[in-house]
């Protein structure tokens, strides 16, 4: 893995080496700011990133290092100094990806979707006013008071969708700054603690276990210090650090720390030689903002459905722009119908709407533990055909947990979910008793002290990953250990090395009548045996036999093929008579027997997969969604984990399984019997693109191991190419690239690193696969119901639109005016859209194949359909009705309305004829006509009602779903009426919106239509009930 | 089965390459996809067993639909993108008539014939619907008497001559400048020619309301108003009106609301002054009758229907002393019980508002 890793690394690094070999070292500094001055930003950008490429401070001595940075290593920098060169070299943090001026944003906000419809139709307003200015000064103000309206709507739509989009944001910044980091410096010659952040080169830095390292440093003095590298390059091991140059490649050289690594026992000082951005870590992570942004699925199917309603607009007004000219209208007239038609068709409040209905969804989710920082990936998880999940962390809880024992030639199994509460293998035998000894005494890890109340599985522990496995397992099963350990108190000890492979310490007994010392070793199950003669079995010690050394073996190599790390465990009594109390152990020259020991038994540990992810994995196949593991670990240990999490469900083999269970050679096996395959780094490096095609198309169960950050970004690319939607998780650096190319990047709240939380579009706050899985859910409800409010929204367009057309073609009095259109869009059908957000999924959406991207279209042919040509224009056949009513009941019958426009208009005309031969002055005209329109208005209103009743489901009848679940769609029609009776009622005086008083049973003419509009709706999801698959589900489910 | 397609559409191409190599993305990127359609499909099948057992028609419909389905797929995911636009025309063209499969828009000429047939009996019903509806509205109307009428109340007046314009503007000693007037007046008041009245309609008692009992149906009598109630306006001595002289005349008519009565006993009556400026540039009018009022006789009105010959009363101003060569802004209101004049939005309720710009 890690020779894997740097090559992939070295590759990047090197390539830029003799490119700038040139002008390098501390002289060059000024010359090259100044230099940088003339070129433009980018360049320098560019120019800085490969500079730095060539780290060569791991070869140089420490005289040369304090030279190079004008520091000493005893007194550090001068504050002074450091201050200069903070100045000079900025910050020592990453720089976040380029963030869009908050201008911009907002800008982006008023051209965007409609916005661009509307701001022709307020230019068109201010135009046609100023021809109707420039011909008569007195002319009414009516148009540029329109157009003033709707540049006004403009604006507050967009401010709105900007204020929405920034609240996200804001939550993700705070998030960020939560935890700042902090170092212990030394300067003037006096220990500091200061924030990482003010770090410079030349700073002398002490780190211990535990700290992040603050910046990429030279070690100069080590004590047993051990770093984690594991969000650099993936290793899981942990790195043991020296002070010695040990390779030419800084990657692999122990003498230096990398920013953003932890430090994870020991103690270490080292000089700040990069810092922010030019750290290893920096560079990795500017690659991710090379990556660019995908747009996410619901912000294409927006544009999509944007598109459709935009064209319908434009075409409609032209086409009867066109007709209204020929119809020898005037063209001024001309061109208030068109924007008549446009404000008609463009669902002004649409847009709002689906912002507020994401960031709902996203506050639902935020509450289980997904925190989504782009408002659009809301849906992008419903969508998802495939996850690329990280292992570490994220399938697994991140800890070594001891997962089987063999002792007595048996295989016991261990408890490892997250309590460990359930330990129920045979604990009478004896030698479990001394294998717990040993378990307990050969292990230096210790809880840090007072968290006595936390559960042991929790607590914090020092020492090393292993070690805290046995530590707890112990706590666990025996009770306070450290109590049993001062019992038994040690005399010697060995830590565990490379070299030796073992761990030994010798200790005198708890047993006051043994006055034997006990030793005991750990280690390296091989080494362990060879050091061994005899073996416990019943707590009986025996000669250790073949058939002994047999079953260790198939022990051994069945725990090691579970990816276990296994260990084994022996002891010694030492004799009293040749060891007295008194004698004196001495570790260097090992004055005591490390031979012909007694063996107990074996140990595996595991990072055990968290227990709510097996059932998520099922959730998400069972969904649709194939899920991939991409991680850095052991091909072994990884499908070990695929495999008890169900990522290789249990009857799916791999070519190799194949062959092993047929005898025969691997490439002899039908690759196509596979269901499932793993494949390395090293393999995947040889495949082309055609091939990695070919592999992610064929087979459904896929592990990667051992792969590095470019591999993932071209596993995702891959899997992109298949036309998939991609999530990939991930928690380290090296993951940032890929979390940015990916559909949506889901990051680890918990372990992530920043660069990885900048690049993702998605934090989990609680590091658990299990959350993904709610999140999907929640992105494919939403994606469900923003078809119902979209649908709900369009219907209404038509019943405004006809009106206009009507009025074009047959001159009727104008039966709804824009502003009065505006009051719908804007005013009464917001709250009962945003309600629909609110609907219970119809069926089981976690059972069904997730969308095809180029198919399942958010707005398809039969959702436009169906709202406009079905529901639409029933719509609009009501509120006409209502309209009819009122011109009729006052005196003006269908009849004669037709190419009454002229006249009706005409301010000169105040004698003008009604059916009953009454004479209306031009101003009575005009409020019967408001009249009109705010009976057209109701008429709409009250079928909106029905309509947002029938949009409750898709498929199901609504009794199905129950009428009342959702609260919030009747909290939504109460608003609708609300608003409605107030604008009537209350603002019913205010000349200049065009409302008036409305008699009440006005209000019920349009309820008939209504109740129609319910009963088709019902018929028509009966029969795609009844025949699924028919010409009827296929026309009419949208 | 598309596969057969397209091997016999590929060749006939003339990009044939160019769309094989497509085709062969697609087939990989669809390689998922199919797999989708055809589970879904299964399971279709299964949870569905009756479905075979419908119509022949409905079988094929849906083969044909599956079809579509197809095309519509790769329509879809189209060629990459990059591509010169003659392809995009190519591939919107095809949409709009594909002559291999005999297809529009995607759809077969049964499936366009279905969706037609369809949607004429959906919008045959909803026109079924609106007729209905608007027949039960006519049953609840009544043909004599509008349902609401204070919508058109209190009335609005108007005057004659009119055309188009409410300034009067004309030289005495250009006949040109007033001719139109003269014409318009003269045709206005052909329907009060004495002889006219006195054939069609009844000379009624005058101070009190004309009330015609009976059924709603009935046709109903109108009272004379005769052309020389209006004496010097009538044009009948001056067919000028006074224009010749600058000294003109206008007429004045209330709108006609049907059932509405003025006061009893108290006759609406018009009364001139200059709006604005100096109250002198107005120095006398006269008014025909000479009461300046609208006779009770006159109310109430039947409406259109039966009230066939009802001639709506008329006061006649003669302007007969007007300062000249200056517009004089005019404003004559009714006044009377139950008449508002002074409406801010409508300047036509109670009251008319005209200038007189008399050149010499």
């Amino acid at each position: 893995m890690q020779t894997k890793t740097l090559e992939i690394y070295s590759v990047e690094l090197s390539g830029t080496k003799d490119i700038d070999q040139t002008d390098k070292g501390d002289g060059k500094e000024k010359y090259r700011g100044l230099k940088n001055c003339f070129e433009p930003k980018k360049n320098h950008q560019k120019e800085e990133l490969k500079k730095e490429l060539d780290l060569d401070d791991h070869k140089l001595s420490i005289k040369e290092l304090e030279k190079k940075y004008g520091t000493n290593i005893i007194t550090g920098l001068s504050s002074t100094q450091a201050a200069e060169l903070l100045a000079q070299n900025g910050p020592n943090a990453l720089t976040p990806p380029k963030e869009t001026p908050e201008i911009i944003k907002f800008l982006k906000q008023m051209v965007g979707g409609f916005s661009i419809l509307l701001w022709i139709g307020a230019i068109l307003c201010w135009i046609a006013y100023g021809i109707q200015y420039s011909m008569n000064k007195s002319s009414s103000l009516d148009n540029a008071y329109l157009g003033c309206v709707l540049a006004l709507v403009v604006i507050l739509t967009g401010i709105f969708a900007y204020y929405q989009e920034a609240k996200s944001t804001n939550i993700m910044a705070t998030f960020n700054k939560m935890i700042p980091q902090q170092a212990l410096v030394i300067r003037d010659s006096e220990k500091k603690t200061i924030p990482a952040e003010q770090l410079v080169v030349g700073d002398i830095v002490e780190i211990k276990g535990g700290d992040r390292i603050p910046a990429d440093i030279r070690l100069l003095s080590v004590q047993g210090c051990k770093v984690d590298n594991s969000s650099l390059t993936g290793e899981s091991e942990p790195q043991a650090r020296s002070s010695e140059f040990t390779h030419d490649n800084a990657l692999e050289t122990k003498n230096i720390g990398f920013y953003s690594t932890t430090c994870l026992e020991g103690t270490a000082t080292g000089m700040v030689i990069n810092t922010g951005d030019r750290t290893i870590i920096g560079q990795i992570a500017s690659l991710a903002s090379g990556v660019g942004n995908e747009k996410t699925p619901i912000a294409i199917e927006i544009e999509h459905f944007v598109h459709i309603v935009g064209g319908v607009a434009i075409s409609i007004g032209i086409l009867f722009f066109i007709i209204a000219v020929s119809l020898k209208y005037h063209v001024l007239d001309s061109i208030i119908f068109l924007i008549g038609i446009i404000v008609a068709n463009v669902p002004e409040g649409l847009l709002a709407t689906v912002t507020v209905t994401l960031s709902l969804t996203a506050k639902r989710m935020a509450k289980k533990n997904c925190l989504v920082k782009n408002l659009e990936a809301v849906e992008t998880l419903g969508s998802t055909s495939v996850i690329c999940s990280d292992k570490t962390g994220t399938l697994t809880q991140n800890r070594m947990t001891v997962a089987h024992l063999w002792f007595d030639n048996q295989i016991f199994i261990a408890d490892t979910s997250e309590d460990h509460s359930n330990q129920v293998f045979d604990q009478s035998s004896g030698t479990w008793a001394s294998l717990s000894k040993i378990i307990t005494l050969c292990n230096r890890a210790e809880f840090r002290p007072g968290q006595e109340s936390v559960p042991i599985m929790k607590r914090v522990v020092v020492g090393d990953a292993s070690e805290t496995a046995l530590l707890k397992f112990s706590e666990v099963i025996l009770g306070d250990v450290m109590e049993i350990r001062k019992r038994n108190h040690k005399v010697a000890e060995i830590p565990f090395n490379s070299t030796n492979k073992f761990q030994l310490s010798i200790h005198k007994t708890d047993d006051p009548n043994d006055k034997r010392f006990l030793l005991v070793m750990k280690g390296a199950p091989e080494r362990i045996l060879e050091k061994c003669s005899t073996v416990m079995v019943n707590g009986q010690e025996q000669p250790l036999d073949k058939s002994t050394a047999e079953a260790f073996h198939t022990a051994y190599m069945e725990l090691g093929g579970l990816g276990e790390r296994v260990l084994g465990f022996c002891h010694l009594y030492l004799p009293a008579d040749e060891f007295p109390e008194s004698y004196s152990f001495d570790v260097d020259t090992m004055n005591f027997p490390t031979s012909n020991l007694c063996f107990v038994g074996l140990l595996s540990m595991i990072d055990p997969p968290r227990s709510t992810v097996p059932d998520a994995v099922t959730k998400c196949r069972s969904a649709g969604i194939k899920v991939i593991m991409v991680t850095g670990d052991h091909p072994i240990t990884a499908k070990a984990i695929a495999k008890s999490v169900g990522i290789i469900s249990a009857n799916s083999e791999t070519v190799e399984d194949i062959a092993k269970r047929l005898h025969i050679a691997v490439e002899q096996v039908n690759k196509r019997d596979a269901k499932a395959v793993v494949v390395t780094g090293t393999e995947l490096k040889d495949m082309s693109p055609e091939q990695l095609d070919e592999l992610l198309t064929n087979y459904s169960e896929i592990v990667f191991a051992r792969t590095s950050p470019q591999q993932k970004l071209i596993i995702v690319e891959g899997c992109q190419r298949q036309n998939a939607v991609v999530a990939v998780t991930g928690d380290g650096v090296n993951d940032s690239p890929a979390l940015k190319k990916a559909d949506i990047g889901i990051a680890m709240g918990i372990a992530g690193s920043d660069a990885a939380k900048n690049a993702a579009d998605m934090v989990l706050l609680d590091d658990n696969f299990a959350s993904i899985v709610t999140g999907v859910e929640e992105g494919r409800l939403i994606f469900d119901n923003l078809k119902k409010t979209i649908a709900y929204t369009l219907t209404k367009n038509i019943a405004e639109l006809c009106p206009f057309l009507i009025y074009i073609i047959v001159g009727l009095p104008l039966p709804i005016g824009t502003i009065t259109i505006l009051f719908i869009d804007l005013g009464t059908d917001i709250i009962p859209s945003i309600a629909l957000a609110y609907e219970k999924a119809e069926s089981d959406i976690m059972n069904r194949k997730p969308r095809h991207k180029k198919k399942d279209r958010l707005v398809n042919q039969q959702l436009a359909i169906y709202s406009y040509l079905h529901i639409g224009l029933m719509q609009a056949v009501g509120a006409f009705v209502v309209y009819f009513t009122v011109y009729a009941q006052e005196g003006f019958k269908p009849s004669i309305l037709a190419d009454l426009r002229v006249e009706w208009e005409n301010g000169n005309v105040n004698d003008l004829e009604d059916s009953y031969g009454q004479q209306w002055t031009w101003y009575q005209r005009k409020y019967l006509e408001w009249t009109g329109y705010t009976a057209f208005f109701v008429g709409i209103m009250v079928q909106q009602i029905a309509d947002v009743l029938i949009r409750k489901t898709r498929r199901n009848s609504i009794f199905q779903q129950g009428l009342f679940r959702n609260k919030v769609i009747w909290l939504g029609i109460a608003s609708q009426i609300i608003i409605a009776l107030i604008l009537s009622y209350g603002l019913g005086s205010v000349t200049a919106l065009n409302f008036t008083m409305l008699r009440p049973q006005y209000w019920f003419v349009a309820v008939p239509y209504a109740i129609l509009i319910w009963v088709y709706d019902e018929v028509r999801k009966l029969f795609i009930r009844l025949y699924p698959g028919s010409w009827w589900d296929k026309n009419m489910y949208y | 089965m598309r596969r057969q397609l397209r091997s016999r559409r590929a060749p006939a191409s003339p990009y044939g390459y160019r769309y094989r190599l497509d085709d062969q993305d697609e087939a990989n990127q669809n390689y998922l996809a199919d797999e989708e359609e055809e589970a879904e499909e299964e399971a279709r099948g299964m949870v569905v067993p009756d479905l075979e057992e419908e119509e022949e028609e409905e079988g094929q419909e849906e083969e044909e639909e599956e079809i579509e389905e197809e095309k519509e797929e790769e329509e879809g995911q189209g060629p990459p993108t990059g591509n010169a636009w003659w392809q995009k025309l190519q591939t919107v063209s095809e949409y709009l008539w594909d002559p291999e499969k005999r297809m529009s828009l995607a759809r077969t000429g049964q499936s366009w014939s279905l969706i037609l047939v369809i949607y004429f009996f959906f919008y045959a019903s909803l026109a079924a619907v609106i007729t209905l509806c608007m027949y039960t509205l006519f049953l609840t109307i009544s043909p004599y008497m509008p349902t609401f009428t204070e919508r058109v109340k209190p009335p609005g007046v108007m005057i004659r001559p009119f055309a188009h314009s409410l300034n009067f503007n004309f030289n005495v000693s250009e006949p040109d400048t007033w001719q139109h007037y003269v014409i318009s007046l003269n045709g206005f008041l052909q329907g009060y020619n004495d002889s006219l009245q006195e054939e069609m309609n009844v000379d009624c008692p005058p101070g009190q309301y004309f009330i015609q009992d009976g059924d709603e149906d009935e046709d109903k009598k109108a009272c004379q108003f005769k052309r020389s109630f209006l004496k010097n306006c009538s044009g009948l001595e001056d067919p000028t009106f006074g224009y010749s002289t600058g000294q003109p005349c206008i007429l004045l008519k209330m709108n006609r609301i049907v059932g509405f009565r003025p006061e009893l006993g108290d006759p609406v009556k018009v009364s001139c002054k200059v709006q604005r400026g100096d109250e002198n540039d107005i120095r006398s009018i006269n008014y025909y009758p000479e009461s300046a009022s609208f006779d009770l006789r006159y109310y109430p009105y039947y409406g259109k229907l039966t009230h066939v010959n009802y001639t709506s009363p008329l006061v006649a101003m003669h302007f007969t002393d007007v300062v000249k060569n200056q517009a004089v802004p005019v404003q004559c209101q009714l006044k009377g019980k139950g008449i508002i004049n002074d409406v801010i939005n409508d300047r036509f309720v109670g009251r008319v508002i005209f200038t007189l710009n008399i050149e010499t």
